[in-house]
């Protein structure tokens, strides 16, 4: 997998659990435990207390699409041979809104309040991304 | 910013395009010089320089924070020199940091500038420059986001909730396109129609390649001084007469719903509190919108208009236009004029002032006492409102 040619997440130190369990497909959020905030995404300090005692939890990695955009021209040469792609605002229903690609479906058929689930692209040894696709009925 | 601290007295600016010969200090000389000679003052005059940074342009950059402008032009009497980056928003800053230096004498005539030179720059590293600013390099940007792609998303959904048409979208670069067929300084000048927009290729849905911005070469230089020497050495001084300025954050999904609305409702709020005027006392609206879809936002958060559709309705049938019932974005904003980085807000500035020392040729509106300008940075990281006046009211 080391001909991934797209940019990769540049990650911060307080972020990196996330990458590690991303890796393993399995998506967490981080959580403040004195003021009880889900944080997304991670900080160094809880941005609604700015407690240090930052831990995280699982979410259900299931979302609806705010809006999308499908992406046709006008990107940087790295993205070119994915094109067309799609380009989506996810709320989770841990009530976290992410930026992803919807992926697994023809992008003619994404709408928005459509139904999603985490998936992951694999992109090297170390990252994988967190991207939807259609919930299974 | 304070109410009637400032005011322009001289205005400067060349073409908006793509020039490939022209040398970005061929920029800088014919902006500065024209500002200066405007105002009807000598280079000597102007005691300090205020530089927006060059955006994706790292030599130009580097010689405008450095200080070399005023040794440039031979500017004698210049005491100080500076830089204030705040993206699409360094127009209002660089007005801030001229008032304070005005109004505690550390220069008492300064040059605000702007220049960009995009012709002579790969246009890879360009649109890489463009994807990277502003976004987030760990959750925005490994998902092939661009400037178009977080414009699009916006658009899909506003036209969702609006229930509002391709066809009706389309009528918002049509309405930019009738004032700048009227501007010499704008890059695309032919008439346009509905058709001919939906015609051009898509880029990122539903934003067409005539709803997206070309990037382009441009500058523009003002002078600002105090009222008082303002009304001693120009006849038809502009007066900032109130500002209002709300941050909005910087990732697009940091952003809860009603958040945008909201914090552009209280900036406009505070710019007409400072200057004891309505929207109804505005004859111009230089809304400063960068892709169609903020025009009809600007004028619902403004109060305009009552909705989407009402907005819509609104700029489609001509009230935004020349000789409409409220002219708006008279330079036909960075979809017509060209995106010249920082530099469509000092676009803005330079027509605001223009209009309203009777400048602005066959776009003059008449009997323009007030205008209303905004502009905001990074991918909508704030949003600032600033009036302007030709009386001190």
């Amino acid at each position: 997998m080391s001909e991934y040619a797209k940019p990769l997440p540049v990650i911060q130190p307080w972020s990196k659990k996330f990458w590690e369990a991303a890796h393993q497909h399995k998506l967490i959020m981080q959580k403040c435990n004195d003021c009880g905030k889900l944080v997304f995404y991670p900080r160094k300090f809880c941005p609604g207390c700015w407690s240090a005692n930052l831990g995280w939890t699982d979410v259900s990695g299931k979302a609806k699409v705010r809006t999308f955009t499908i992406t046709v021209a006008g990107v940087e040469q790295a993205f070119m041979p994915d094109l067309p792609y799609v380009l989506a605002i996810v709320d989770l229903e841990e009530g976290i809104r992410m930026m992803t690609n919807i992926v697994d479906c023809k992008s003619e058929d994404v709408k928005i309040g459509m139904d999603v689930e985490i998936a992951f692209r694999d992109c090297t040894d170390e990252i994988s991304l967190p991207v939807f696709r259609p919930a299974k009925q | 910013m304070s109410k009637g601290k400032i005011a322009i007295v001289g205005i400067g600016e060349v073409p908006t395009g793509w020039y490939p010969e022209r040398h970005e200090w061929d920029i800088i000389y014919d902006t500065c010089m024209q500002a200066v000679r405007d105002a009807g003052l000598n280079k000597n005059d102007i005691e300090g320089v205020l530089c927006s940074p060059a955006v994706g342009q790292p030599k130009l950059d580097s010689e405008l924070v450095f200080g070399k402008l005023p040794e440039e032009l031979g500017l004698k009497g210049c005491r100080d020199i500076a830089s204030v980056n705040a993206g699409g928003a360094t127009s209002a800053n660089l007005l801030r940091m001229a008032e304070h230096w005005i109004n505690t004498g550390i220069a008492r005539i300064v040059l605000i500038m702007h220049a960009t030179k995009y012709s002579s720059i790969d246009p890879n590293y360009l649109i890489k420059t463009f994807a990277t600013a502003g976004m987030s390099m760990e959750w925005e940007y490994p998902f092939g986001t661009t400037y178009n792609g977080m414009i699009a998303m916006a658009t899909t959904r506003f036209m969702n909730d609006n229930n509002i048409s391709p066809e009706e979208m389309a009528s918002i670069p049509v309405a930019f396109r009738k004032w700048a067929e009227l501007d010499p300084n704008a890059m695309f000048r032919k008439p346009l129609t509905v058709e001919k927009v939906l015609s051009t290729r898509m880029i990122s849905t539903p934003l067409h390649s005539m709803e997206c911005n070309m990037l382009a070469d441009g500058g523009a230089a003002l002078v600002v001084t105090s009222p008082e020497m303002a009304k001693k050495i120009c006849k038809t001084p502009v007066y900032m007469l109130g500002e209002g300025a709300r941050y909005c954050q910087a990732t697009v999904t940091q952003r809860t719903d009603d958040l945008l609305a909201r914090m552009y409702k209280e900036a406009a709020a505070d710019a007409f509190k400072q200057a004891g005027l309505t929207i109804k006392d505005m004859n111009i609206l230089e809304l400063y919108c960068a892709y169609p879809i903020l025009m009809p936002i600007l004028l619902m958060v403004l109060g305009v208009c009552k909705g989407g559709k009402d907005a819509i309705r609104f700029i489609a049938e001509g009230n935004t236009w020349p000789g409409g019932k409220l002219p708006c974005s008279t330079i036909g904003d960075a979809l017509s004029r060209g995106h010249t980085g920082s530099g469509v807000g000092f676009a803005y500035l330079v027509e605001t002032a223009r209009q309203l020392m009777g400048k602005a040729g066959e776009r003059q509106v008449k009997d323009c006492k007030y205008v209303l300008m905004n502009c905001a940075g990074g991918s909508g990281m704030n949003m600032i409102f600033e009036i302007f006046g030709r009386n001190l009211k």
